[in-house]
């Protein structure tokens, strides 16, 4: 791969730097064994093990995980105030995160998002929050019987930008009235990209909104540029190791010790199928449907894929299924080959069983 | 492994984690007051402020934050406004004249014709010229000028223009002309329109305005947009310039060639430049400091240290204004936090602006706060010094405070007395207010001048030996200077310290004499220059003049350092500075800027710190197998090179997993799952297998691996090197 070999070789320059700079780089081990010498068992059952494996020291991580319910009213100060928080350190910081709101934040209204996941739309997120604040002025005026007159558009029809200096707008009347929003991972896989960050941003720099985010990444601070870090997200950071086990955020992460990651998992897959939209759901089942009913072609032509989705109201145009595809082709869902009249033909890599089952986990 | 499949769908958590977002919570209806309204209640209409009623307590912090950093922000606002007063004005009469000019030459106006470009034109030398202000802003962090190019919009706004502030994030060459031409619009139209076009902002002008108003564009970053949209932005506006007046005003971080980089030859040739500047970073910082910590307005100041820190975040990191405000503001939210009674210093604003007492506020204090007050290592020192014993009571607490509002008082007003000094060789206001805050300077300062009246009272004088000290080189510095000051500086220096001492007569006095001193050396000086004919007679008159001169300035020099030294006292060493002074400088440098990328793999190396368990601290530096998998994990790592050979790493992981004998083992596994291991060899092949797979993810996930290329399957690659 072209792409990866120039990555490699950029990357190359700054590791030989830091591997000078260690000590003793000379004596590093070095070793051409192969993975395959290792006995290794199949991936459903490594699957199986690992979601029972007992955690260590679960007494002490406890421990440290309720010592941090001490600072609970120190961070809602500073949330007060007008920080966001931002989490870090080793360990799973969802549960913590979610105790702290449901014990502190509930005054307010609390939004999760759940940044570990491959795809998230933004704007959903904008519309709840700006129903959820609206929601939150008119309980408030009831208390303090102001009239509320305001006549509106609905939220789900407005533009972001739009939504935005709603939540931001400086002539709602209560006093500290904000909603906040729960970002675990903000530097997830759904959110690495500069557009999700700026969105972010914005969301967070509005008046009536804080912001509480995780990360895990040592390099996630570079997703951030100066304007956004003082003005923007304005982030007062919290180190908060907990040790727990990344359960929900490694999900979508392959096991390195299962055969290359060649055999996509029945359950991988269904995963990742939940995560897309119906629609999306109903291409993939058309394609898998194909698959069974006739197993000894080399797959689905696209046209026939695209009439098929078209008469069953499943995609509009060519370039939404383009779109739906893209995204299977990345989560190596599908697989493109050529059949012998040269045409391009699409199949999923999965054997018959491992099929009907997906399908009916997704129904 | 996590997956939803095993668990019920009954579990409403494990849905919740797949969906991308859900509402974890709506605000609640009982608890839904206000907490933190800033009311008009005082702390002696709720008496029971007491350490246990959390929610009281929590209030009167939020209650005294406000307080405090309202008043600081909005002296922080008025310091920068008041700083780019002249620019502001200078850029506003400009604005004036250029809006003349075309008006000047523009044709009469037709109506019908007015959403067209190219109208008719008097003289035709005006034609599509776009008079542009380049504002430069000397700063290559364009951050503090976001705050610096609103105010000018407001500013030209209420010099009665059309202003839109357009940011550079508008010219992203992703959103198009269209994109910035929509921002544009919707400033002025208060519309958001989908098809954005200048002809409906013509229209609207000629709608709404007979040429009384021009339109101003702010762009805060030329050099951060896309130079073609740019170009294409201006080429667009030059052709309606006439029928719709634009100035275009545009922010420039480095140097005049700037546009000539950005823009096309074309564009070029349509700009009419005038330049601007504003002022640097480090004059709106010392302006800041002057008005925020040593003029002190709401009371609150910071340690020597917490000061070293944010003058060394500023010029070494940082170089922004927004993060040293940043950085003030939560020094002061994690004041409140660890000191109960830090909110006096509400008091202390509330005084400020109502002189009024707050004795009885702080008669009102539980007792605990106020015996609280008393053990205060500063309080203790001091008792213990002057070997007083005074009652503990509230009384003597507002005693103390004001004691010490008196003594920072007399220190700022030296403070500024030095600073005064020093602006004729430019000395910044930073180097002497960290000078001023080292307690230990002040300290040694004091006892110097003990052993040298003791040795000979005529060293005195000699300011050189009183600060011969190294590390108050500023200080030092200034004061040295003095003696080189012409008289006329010398006079002025000493009118600026009349004004500033005012209120220590002793002080006071002192400059006065040495202010009638010079007066009767000028006069005498001018009546030589009159009576005296002989040469001889001028020259010697000129030297004693001369002489004269000198010995005014030692004594400004003397009077300079016995004003130091008696009464300086820097805020650390008065009595009760912890409730109002923060000095935690770690929690503060945590706080403003994290670094994940050293504290993860600490984390990761050091984690029976953290944890405190009792099995793994004491295996020094030997890999336990009851250690945390990830952390044997990434302690293996360390030994590797760049790249981890995954077999290799995995051996490794399951000989020190299994090493010290199945103790590890056992006590990981349940018994249920003991038997099945030694039932089956498999299985707890299995167990290990899976062990290192979700160590390996949670390296991932931490950023700390890359995974296997498709050149190199069998090998991971370290990306963190060194902690």
């Amino acid at each position: 791969m072209d792409v990866d070999e120039i990555e490699e070789e950029e990357f190359g320059f700054s590791r030989n730097y830091f591997l000078a700079k260690e000590l003793g780089s000379s004596s590093r081990k070095k070793s051409a064994r192969k993975l395959s010498e290792i006995d290794l068992v199949d991936e459903e059952e490594l699957r199986e093990v690992a979601a029972s494996i007992e955690p260590k020291h679960e007494k002490e991580v406890n421990e440290l995980i309720s010592s941090y319910k001490s600072s609970y009213s120190k961070w809602l100060f500073v949330l007060r105030s007008g920080f966001a928080l931002l989490m870090y350190g080793f360990g799973s910081k969802k549960a913590l995160i979610e105790d702290f709101a449901s014990k502190s934040l509930t005054e307010y209204s609390v939004v999760v998002v759940n940044g570990y996941l491959q795809s998230i739309n933004l704007k959903q997120v904008v519309i709840t929050l700006a129903e959820l604040l609206w929601d939150q002025v008119k309980l408030r005026q009831k208390t303090t019987s102001g009239s509320l007159c305001k006549s509106q558009q609905p939220f789900n029809t407005r533009s972001i930008s739009d939504l935005l200096t709603f939540l931001d707008s400086p002539d709602l009347e209560v006093e500290e009235c904000f909603v906040c929003i729960l970002v675990h991972n903000i530097d997830g896989p759904g959110l690495r990209d500069s557009d999700s960050q700026q969105c972010l941003a914005s969301i967070a720099a509005c008046a009536h909104v804080r912001m509480v985010a995780s990360i895990d990444h040592v390099n996630a601070p570079l997703l951030w540029d100066k304007k956004m870090v003082h003005t923007q997200f304005d982030w007062y950071w919290c180190h908060v190791p907990t040790f727990a086990p990344y359960k929900v955020e490694s999900m979508f992460f392959p096991f390195i010790l299962a055969h290359g990651g060649s055999a996509q998992s029945v359950k991988t897959a269904s995963i990742v199928l939940q995560s897309l939209t119906p629609n999306a759901q109903n291409v993939f089942k058309v394609l898998a449907e194909h698959q069974l009913a006739h197993p000894d072609e080399e797959g689905m032509p696209i046209n026939n894929l695209y009439s098929t989705c078209r008469e069953r109201f499943l995609v509009s145009s060519q370039v939404t299924l383009n779109s739906h595809l893209t995204e299977f082709k990345d989560h190596e869902l599908i697989k493109t080959k050529r059949n012998s009249d040269g045409q391009d033909c699409l199949c999923i890599p999965l054997t018959n069983e491992a099929l009907q089952k997906l399908i009916a986990e997704i129904v | 492994m996590y997956s939803p499949n095993e668990h019920p769908p009954t579990d409403p958590l494990a849905e919740n984690n797949l969906q991308p977002f859900f509402v974890l919570h709506k605000a609640s209806k009982s608890t839904a007051i206000s907490p933190g309204r800033p009311t008009k209640r005082r702390l002696d209409s709720s008496p029971k402020v007491s350490l246990n009623n959390e929610n009281k307590n929590e209030n009167v912090k939020m209650e005294a934050f406000q307080c405090v950093w309202s008043k600081i922000e909005s002296k922080i606002k008025d310091v920068l406004r008041s700083i780019n007063a002249d620019v502001f004005d200078e850029i506003g009469q400009w604005v004036r004249e250029s809006f003349n000019e075309i008006c000047s030459c523009r044709g009469p106006v037709d109506p019908s014709k007015s959403s067209l470009p190219y109208p008719f034109v008097h003289n035709g030398g005006l034609v599509k010229k776009l008079f542009t202000g380049l504002v430069f802003t000397k700063n290559i962090e364009t951050v503090d000028d976001i705050l610096t190019f609103a105010e000018l919009g407001l500013n030209l706004k209420s010099r009665g223009c059309y202003v839109a502030n357009i940011s550079s994030l508008d010219f992203s060459t992703k959103n198009g002309i269209g994109g910035c031409l929509r921002a544009f619009l919707r400033q002025l139209l208060m519309v958001d329109i989908e098809a954005a076009d200048v002809s409906l902002l013509a229209s609207w002008y000629s709608d709404h305005d007979k040429y009384e108003k021009p339109v101003v564009v702010i762009i805060e970053d030329m050099e951060r947009c896309s130079g073609a949209l740019l170009s294409d932005f201006i080429n667009m506006l030059s052709e309606w310039s006439v029928k719709i007046p634009i100035i275009l005003i545009a922010g420039v971080a480095t140097s005049a060639d700037a546009p000539r980089n950005v823009l096309t030859a074309r564009a070029l040739q349509y700009l009419s430049t005038s330049i601007f500047s504003l002022k640097c970073p480090a004059e709106r910082l010392d302006a800041i400091i002057e008005a925020v910590l040593v003029k002190n307005c709401a009371g609150f100041s910071v340690g020597h240290k917490v000061a070293t820190f944010l003058r060394n975040y500023f010029l070494r990191q940082d170089g922004t204004v927004t993060s040293f405000v940043r950085a003030l503001k939560m020094a002061i939210i994690q004041q409140l936090s660890i000191e109960p009674l830090s909110f006096v210093l509400k008091l202390l604003v509330d005084e400020g602006d109502s002189k009024r007492s707050w004795y009885e506020d702080l008669a009102n204090l539980p007792e605990e706060l106020i015996k609280h007050s008393f053990e205060l290592p500063s309080y203790r020192k001091y008792s213990v010094n002057r070997n007083n014993h005074v009652e503990l009571t509230a009384m003597s607490l507002g005693h103390g405070l004001s004691e010490m509002q008196r003594l920072q008082e007399l220190w700022r007003s030296r403070l500024m007395c030095l600073y005064e000094a020093g602006r004729y060789h430019k000395v910044a206001l930073l180097d002497l207010y960290l000078e001023a805050l080292d307690p230990e300077l002040c300290n040694s300062r004091l006892s110097n001048h003990g052993c040298d009246s003791a040795k000979d009272r005529s060293l005195l004088s000699n300011n050189d030996k009183l600060f011969k000290l190294q590390k108050a080189e500023v200080t030092n510095q200034v004061i040295r200077k003095i003696r080189d000051l012409p008289a006329a500086k010398l006079s002025q220096l000493l009118k600026s310290w009349e004004r500033l001492t005012k209120g220590t007569m002793e002080v006071h006095e002192k400059i006065m004499e040495l202010q009638s001193q010079m007066v009767s050396e000028d006069v005498k000086s001018h009546k030589a220059e009159l009576t005296d004919i002989s040469k001889r007679h001028i020259n010697r008159r000129y030297l004693n003049v001369e002489k004269d001169a000198c010995t005014s300035n030692d004594k400004a020099v003397t009077l300079a350092g016995q004003m130091i030294r008696d009464t300086m006292q820097p805020i650390e060493c008065i009595p009760f500075h912890e409730l109002i002074c923060f000095k935690d400088v770690d929690h503060l440098q945590s706080a403003l800027a994290g670094d994940p990328r050293r504290r993860i793999q600490i984390d990761l190396l050091n984690f029976y710190k953290i944890l405190k368990c009792g099995c793994c601290s004491n295996s020094g530096g030997t890999l336990s197998p009851s250690m945390h998998d990830t952390s044997i994990m990434y302690t293996l790592a360390q030994e590797h090179g760049d790249l981890i050979n995954l077999h290799d790493w995995f051996q490794s992981f399951k000989a020190s997993i299994s090493s010290s004998g199945k103790k590890g083992l056992k006590k990981l596994a349940s018994p249920k799952k003991r038997k099945e291991n030694t039932s089956s060899q498999n299985n707890s092949d299995a167990l290990l297998q899976a062990r290192f797979c979700r160590a390996v993810m949670e390296l991932q996930i931490s950023g700390l691996l890359r995974m296997p290329s498709k050149r190199r399957p069998d090998c991971v690659q370290r990306v963190a090197f060194g902690v």
